[in-house]
């Protein structure tokens, strides 16, 4: 509790937080706003509402939301190096790793709340500047109110956008605490999908899977690989296909494991 | 209570020791210094005793070890700077930072706002720490520090590169904090600021203890008054000095230091003797500490192994406890202090320990007193661990542990030590009739 404390007056005493949040923010609906303008005629598809929604764009390696929240959590763990405050008294191990947590839980929880926040501004910028041609027909009706079943396919998406992002806080915070500075930390977690991504696509495809289509609208890498490829999407398996999980939580699971015993090595956060 | 045994930093094997069994206690109610010069060994000893380094040694806080202690903030206070002057991120404001602090202590926000009050931040709590000078990032380091009312507080150079002002601060509110039953232990270069501000003092010098003496002792033996005189005629002015009694010593090209005299004599003779001057100053200067020769490895001694760079000077060492100097000295039953006069007269205080070494007894006044042959001898001493070098002799009875006592062989059998084997000649009588 005390950790959750501190960590929350943390945050909320740095600029750097504030300023990151306003800049995700405002990217995401520059971006939104820019994809709503360039949509074809006609009535508005699912995934290019999807896309313009959680802005993702093929050029960044994340969604802007997940960078931030990476962001956020590489400097959380940045700032414990560079000014620690109580530096003695996270000599013990146990206390370390309490602080790890609650660095975790806070970030996962601010990165919860980037995520929402995206989607609600991006519809709203979205429904603000469509282009002329495009009918938005009952897909922006979903926040009013609509038949459970288009809300549950339509809210599905935008839960595994929120696993990406909070994911994506997580490890910006764990990749620091092994590499140890801000800076580091960030630019692994940019590497990481450029790396992943194809990996996990190439494992997927040998078992004779593809990405689930949700995960498909929010992976950068991929969306633009179909972009390029034009887009013949294979039939959508469940998004809690065991393969997939497996291969998402076991590459965390692995990162967190090394930050632990890494913890365990040290002295010093 | 703090105590502290055999705080040991190897950093790399082969390498002398950054520390080497450093063991003393600090008590309740009393400001304890650590004195050492740069790269004593003073801030890896405090970083030991919170366990940030890895090393050999114990430190217990009220029998419990850093680690093991449930609430380290609300029992020890440590103020590490660790080379960084900040307290915090520079975009925090001061208020903000102590808060965050306190919520990791676990104490109330109000607490903060009260330290900041004790420690004369009040009026700046609301600037960003960017703004703040070195004294003020070390008050409010230590306000940080005091969060969670320690008993004990730690600091490392806590006055360092502060301004006059910000040190006296410091040393009123460590000499009121242990007035009202605290521990403190602080680190320091400068002998003077140990001088006033301890109750103890704790010598270090390249990672081994000198000495632990109370701070009256302290004053008495390391520091030592004296007037730094500065002019052309110094070669004429050190004459008629010298025939008044004092002691001078030639320091720097055009300048001599006089010890025996006020300034106020000084200048008056100069007057008298219509000599110019340029400087006339009081100042004082640290003694020399002894350099104690130290075991060589004798492989028994577990992995610390020593090898000094210093090998020579130990081997001098050696040599000059196998001479009559000191042996003879000892089981004859000589006051020791006898010749001491004489000897300091002519090389006077500040000779470097280089030059002071061969062929002279150096006062070791640093000593510790508990290191009496009646009470407890560092382990390595003990018998089944006594290494077969004299050297070891010289640091465990040193004639100056004994201002005014004899030291005869007998004392020797009475600790469980050996005498010294082979004994040189002028003892070899002495032995056989006991």
């Amino acid at each position: 509790m005390r950790v959750l404390l501190y960590e929350v007056r943390r945050l909320s005493g740095l600029r750097s937080t504030w300023f990151v949040l306003a800049a995700v923010l405002l990217a995401d609906a520059a971006v939104a706003a820019v994809l709503a303008r360039q949509l074809p005629a006609g009535p508005l598809s699912a995934a290019a509402a999807l896309r313009s929604v959680t802005a993702v764009v093929p050029l960044l390696p994340l969604p802007i939301a997940a960078l931030g929240a990476g962001a956020l959590g590489a400097l959380s763990y940045g700032h414990e190096v560079r000014h620690p405050g109580l530096a003695a008294s996270r000599v013990a191990c146990r206390r370390r790793l309490g602080l790890l947590a609650g660095k975790l839980v806070v970030t996962g929880l601010l990165a919860a709340l980037l995520a929402l926040g995206t989607v609600l501004l991006d519809a709203v910028v979205l429904r603000v500047s469509l282009a002329p041609g495009v009918r938005p027909g009952r897909l922006l009706a979903l926040s009013v109110g609509g038949d459970p079943q288009a809300l549950a396919d339509g809210a599905r998406p935008l839960a595994v956008f929120a696993v990406l992002v909070v994911l994506a806080g997580w490890t910006g915070l764990l990749t620091t605490s092994l590499v140890r500075s801000a800076a580091a930390g960030l630019l692994i977690l940019c590497a990481l999908p450029a790396l992943l991504e194809p990996v996990l696509s190439l494992v997927l495809r040998l078992t004779g899977r593809g990405w689930p289509v949700q995960v498909r609208e929010s992976l950068p890498f991929q969306y633009g690989l179909d972009a390029v490829r034009g887009a013949d999407l294979p039939s959508a398996a469940t998004l809690l296909d065991p393969v997939l999980l497996t291969a998402v939580l076991a590459s965390f699971g692995l990162l967190l494991l090394a930050a632990v015993l890494a913890q365990a090595r040290r002295r010093t956060l | 209570m703090i105590q502290i045994t055999g705080l040991t930093k190897i950093y790399r094997r082969g390498r002398p020791p950054a520390l080497l069994d450093l063991a003393f206690d600090t008590r309740p109610g009393m400001v304890t210094a650590l004195l050492g010069a740069e790269g004593a060994g003073k801030t890896t000893a405090l970083r030991l005793m919170v366990e940030l380094e890895r090393g050999q040694g114990v430190t217990l806080f009220d029998g419990r070890t850093y680690r093991r202690l449930r609430r380290p903030e609300r029992e020890v206070g440590v103020l590490l700077p660790g080379g960084r002057s900040s307290a915090g991120h520079p975009g925090r404001r001061a208020r903000s930072h102590l808060r965050m602090l306190a919520g990791a202590v676990g104490v109330p926000a109000r607490r903060a706002d009260e330290l900041l009050e004790q420690t004369r931040l009040a009026t700046v709590a609301g600037h960003r720490l960017r703004s703040f000078s070195p004294g003020m990032h070390r008050r409010l380091a230590l306000a940080a520090a005091l969060l969670g009312s320690p008993g004990a507080l730690l600091l490392d150079c806590p006055t360092e590169d502060l301004s006059p002002r910000n040190t006296e601060w410091f040393h009123s509110f460590l000499r009121s904090f242990a007035a009202s039953g605290g521990t403190v232990l602080v680190t320091t270069r400068a002998p003077q600021e140990a001088s006033d501000l301890a109750d103890r003092v704790v010598t270090l010098d390249r990672g081994r203890m000198l000495a632990d003496q109370p701070v009256t002792d302290f004053r008495r033996t390391r520091l030592h008054p004296e007037v730094a005189v500065r002019g052309p005629q110094m070669a004429r002015l050190a004459d008629l000095l010298t025939d008044q009694g004092a002691r001078v010593r030639r320091d720097g090209g055009a300048g001599i230091a006089v010890s025996g005299v006020g300034r106020t004599e000084i200048g008056e003779l100069a007057y008298r003797h219509g000599i110019l001057l340029h400087e006339l100053a009081d100042r004082v200067v640290e003694q020399p500490v002894p350099h104690p020769a130290l075991p060589a490895a004798s492989g028994r001694s577990g992995h610390v192994r020593l090898r000094t760079g210093r090998a020579e000077r130990d081997q001098v060492h050696g040599d000059h406890i196998h001479g009559d100097h000191v042996h003879g000295d000892h089981v004859h039953g000589d006051h020791v202090h006898a010749d001491r006069g004489a000897d300091r007269g002519a090389d006077h205080v500040r000779t470097e320990p280089e030059q002071s070494l061969p062929g002279q007894v150096e006062p070791h006044q640093g000593l510790p007193d508990h290191r009496l042959p009646d009470q407890s001898l560092p382990e390595y001493l003990s018998p089944g661990h006594l290494p077969s070098d004299q050297v070891l002799l010289d640091q465990v009875l040193p004639e100056q542990a004994l201002p005014e006592q004899v030291f005869t062989a007998r004392t020797l059998r009475a600790v469980g030590l050996t005498a010294p084997h082979p004994a040189p000649q002028s003892v070899q009588p002495d032995h056989r009739s006991e």
